[in-house]
């Protein structure tokens, strides 16, 4: 195949890979393009005068919300979601990502656009936690930086049998500095030993919560995942602040708050 | 730690799931014309699922999505937009995902139990609980209807 005929077969094939057909009032564009787990990209056009809208109609937003285990995104996600509509001129309203298609403007450039713009959304599904690319520390870490917390990630600390600990989060306000350990676990066979493993750590580290600059101690439970027991939470309370990681307003305020 | 092949099955298969309570449709998030729902599933054995709805009225698009906390989804049902199969077939507007431990949730088929149609979302609902093996104790409220302009 010489390089012309490439160029003419890739014209010709580019165009038969987008499919339209009437959609009720719309008229349906299917892509070639997935969503991440295989899922075509539909978008719908709607012609109001000289001008035709290109959208969505929210099925991008409506499969990552079906995708999740978190009841909302975050704020993190949201600033992504408006990077991408930045990047590929693409409105996001009402939860739809649309595009206008104005007198002397191609229809298949603003497709491209909305379809791209899919894309880069959807993609954010490879950030979700389920996918193992961020952990809940990783959650918790963002929320740190976005209540403007001063913190030390994964703090070395030296526990009184001469043990060494790393603590999930060394955080200083203006008040007393915190330290907090983050339990996580998908299972409930394991959530046990989280705990125990803690509740240790806390024991070995008891003098650091002693003298004038004593440090407070937070456990922060995970329960997005209802794997944990009254027990579990009894178990590190005597030594440390419990906390849950559904309530990340509580969490911040255990932090804020005085001795 | 993974799931295994072996704890999904006995998952889907555990006849003690249920739903208790009545589903009400919501707005969703970004208030836009899609509906939700989030409902807690009970079992004998304790895994942390839930089902999630979702119905998009203007395709009209719906989805029943049983999601394990610590996986994502497992099991679940699209109406109203196709999909690709890793094998490149086209499954179609009706597919099913079930989860497997080589390709998770990205292979689909079409469900032969499902009668309904995508604008019937308790019919459909119906039909969902009955394969899934779930004991919904209580209704599904039907979908509000939708008011107003859409963009243009």
């Amino acid at each position: 195949m010489s390089v012309t005929n490439m160029c003419a077969d890739l014209q010709r094939g580019l165009g038969e890979l987008f499919s339209c057909a009437p959609h009720g009032e719309f008229q349906c564009i299917r892509t070639p393009y997935l969503y991440p787990d295989g899922d075509n990209i539909d978008l719908f056009v709607k012609a109001n005068g000289d001008v035709a809208s290109v959208s969505d109609l929210g099925e991008t937003l409506r499969w990552l919300r079906t995708q999740t285990v978190s009841p909302r995104r975050s704020p993190k996600q949201n600033a992504l979601i408006a990077d991408a509509c930045l990047t590929h001129g693409v409105e996001l309203y009402k939860g739809m990502l649309l595009a206008r298609c104005r007198p002397g403007d191609s229809l298949a450039e603003v497709t491209l656009r909305v379809a791209q713009a899919c894309l880069r959304v959807s993609d954010l599904w490879f950030t979700f936690r389920t996918r193992a690319v961020e952990s809940v520390t990783d959650e918790v870490a963002d929320f740190l930086m976005e209540r403007q917390f001063s913190f030390e990630h994964g703090a070395k600390l030296l526990g009184r049998s001469g043990r060494g600990w790393t603590v999930d989060f060394h955080v200083r306000v203006p008040a007393q500095s915190s330290l907090v350990y983050v339990l996580s676990t998908g299972s409930r066979s394991a959530a046990r030993s989280v705990a125990e493993h803690v509740l240790a750590a806390w024991y070995d580290l008891s003098h650091l919560a002693a003298g004038p600059e004593a440090l407070r101690f937070v456990s922060l439970f995970d329960d997005t995942a209802d794997v944990w027991t009254p027990e579990d939470f009894r178990l590190v309370e005597p030594l440390s602040a419990v906390t849950r990681w559904s309530q990340p307003d509580e969490f911040a305020q255990v932090l804020a708050e005085a001795a | 730690m993974a799931l295994t092949q072996t704890e999904f099955e006995a998952m889907l298969n555990d006849a003690t799931k249920c739903i208790v309570g009545d589903i009400a449709w919501q707005m969703d998030e970004d208030h836009s014309p899609c509906l939700d729902f989030r409902a807690e599933v009970l079992s004998g054995s304790g895994w942390p699922l839930f089902v999630r709805g979702s119905l998009n009225p203007l395709i009209p698009a719906l989805s029943y999505m049983l999601i394990l906390k610590t996986e994502g989804r497992v099991y679940g049902l699209d109406m109203g937009k196709d999909h690709h199969n890793p094998q490149c077939q086209q499954v179609g507007e009706c597919h099913k995902h079930r989860w497997t431990e080589q390709l998770r949730d990205k292979e689909a088929y079409v469900p032969v139990d499902i009668a309904a149609s995508p604008a019937q979302p308790v019919d459909v609902w119906l039909q969902f609980c009955a394969e899934a093996g779930i004991d919904h104790r209580g209704r599904m409220l039907p979908p509000p209807p939708q008011t107003g302009e859409l963009f243009l």
